[in-house]
């Protein structure tokens, strides 16, 4: 179909997101898709998240650490806003979410907001509480492997053995 | 604007890592309401000089029966700058409202707990702040959620008639599970909150530790007494 005139098309806004998980979990993009639909459709209703959109446009993800670029209708950034703060489990890993930005294309989302950083993250025994752990460190923070979980750390906790 | 966290052995993350999180996320302080159960050790001054962000050190106390709350509440009074009571049962709900030592009766919609007329006007008497937690909202699905958006609207209305004192926290236990205060805001204006209404009940947080610490301070005799600074004899 020819495509729409230009003042008829509808204006986008592109939200600049950050992903955060345990490091032995994995996000993939459709899962994160999945998800975010849910959590429009849960919290906004359909004719809500019908007019948020909410179409996963980029999505990076590495090492409990991830990256996406949201679509939002423009105008209704703050409803989309409250959804994506709803999410807060994909295929079962907790995840914490945080919008960094929102742009008009999403060349600018990526190079203001978004730092596709060189995630050098490494495994280290760690005394962490007066016990020998492996920890996975980056950029001055921690995650502490326990028993059956993760406990989140930073430099100010543990000690490099 | 302030968040109140349970963190590690209470929850999944240290003291450390919330604060930085939290500061990263554009919020002035933390306050560490662990269970009396499950303290946390940490060095509040370490960590707001690293992080730039304030740490308040606060305690929740949980317990079923008033009696050891009551002496619960006695003993951290005078160590702690915020004392909040888990509530979630009219037993200690009521327990909190009437007691003008309490800071904060937290989650008391949580559970089969519930809020009244009666307890709401008890709470503003003594200056007991009501907590909205947002947690359900953020991290509960289908009908429990629905559940706790309406006792959430049913706390509101009461409080709003009353004009009791308030405090907002989306209750993190993880790093993870800390949101932005522009994401709260957005989530409070879906649930029919106003984005201020959310931004006053997460400042007071950090109005209550202010008048705490005056409280505690060394200047502070008692109501309307202070030590002042008096003339030198020349």
């Amino acid at each position: 179909m020819k495509h729409l005139p230009k003042h008829l098309r509808p204006r986008w806004r592109y939200l600049a997101i950050e992903l955060e998980t345990w490091p032995d979990e994995r996000i993939g993009r459709r899962s994160f898709q999945r998800e975010l639909w849910y959590a429009g459709q849960n919290l906004l209703g359909d004719p809500g998240s019908a007019d948020a959109d909410l179409t996963v446009m980029r999505f990076w993800f590495a090492d409990g650490r991830g990256e996406a670029i949201v679509r939002v209708r423009r105008g209704e950034t703050e409803p989309a806003r409250a959804a994506l703060a709803c999410l807060d489990e994909i295929d079962g890993a907790p995840v914490g979410v945080r919008v960094r930005g929102i742009s008009g294309t999403i060349r600018a989302a990526e190079e203001n907001y978004l730092r596709r950083r060189g995630q050098d993250s490494e495994e280290r025994n760690v005394v962490f509480g007066n016990e020998e752990r492996v920890a996975v460190l980056r950029d001055r923070v921690g995650d502490v492997r326990l028993d059956e979980a993760f406990a989140g750390a930073t430099d100010l906790d543990y000690d490099l053995a | 604007m302030y968040e109140a966290v349970h963190a590690h052995p209470d929850g999944q993350s240290t003291v450390a890592r919330l604060a930085k999180t939290a500061a990263d996320y554009g919020f002035e302080g933390v306050v560490v309401r662990n269970h009396s159960d499950a303290r946390a050790d940490y060095d509040p001054e370490r960590i707001r000089d690293e992080y730039g962000i304030d740490v308040v050190e606060g305690v929740e106390i949980r317990t079923d029966d008033r009696q050891s709350a009551s002496g619960a509440v006695g003993n951290y009074r005078t160590t702690e700058t915020i004392v909040a009571v888990h509530g979630g049962t009219n037993a200690m709900n009521r327990f909190a409202v009437e007691q003008a030592k309490v800071d904060v009766l937290a989650h008391p919609m949580a559970g089969d707990g519930d809020i009244n007329h009666v307890l709401v006007k008890a709470a503003v008497e003594n200056g007991v702040r009501l907590e909205f937690d947002l947690s359900g909202a953020l991290r509960q699905s289908g009908g429990r959620r629905v559940r706790t958006l309406q006792s959430l609207r049913k706390l509101r209305e009461i409080v709003d008639h009353y004009d009791a004192p308030y405090v907002v926290s989306a209750e993190p236990t993880s790093h993870l599970e800390v949101r932005a205060p522009r994401e709260l805001k957005a989530l409070g204006e879906e649930i029919g909150f106003t984005r201020e209404f959310i931004e006053d009940g997460l400042a007071e947080w950090g109005r209550l530790a202010e008048r705490n610490r005056h409280i505690h301070s060394e200047s502070f005799i008692e109501p309307g007494v202070e030590r002042g600074r008096y003339e030198e004899e020349s």
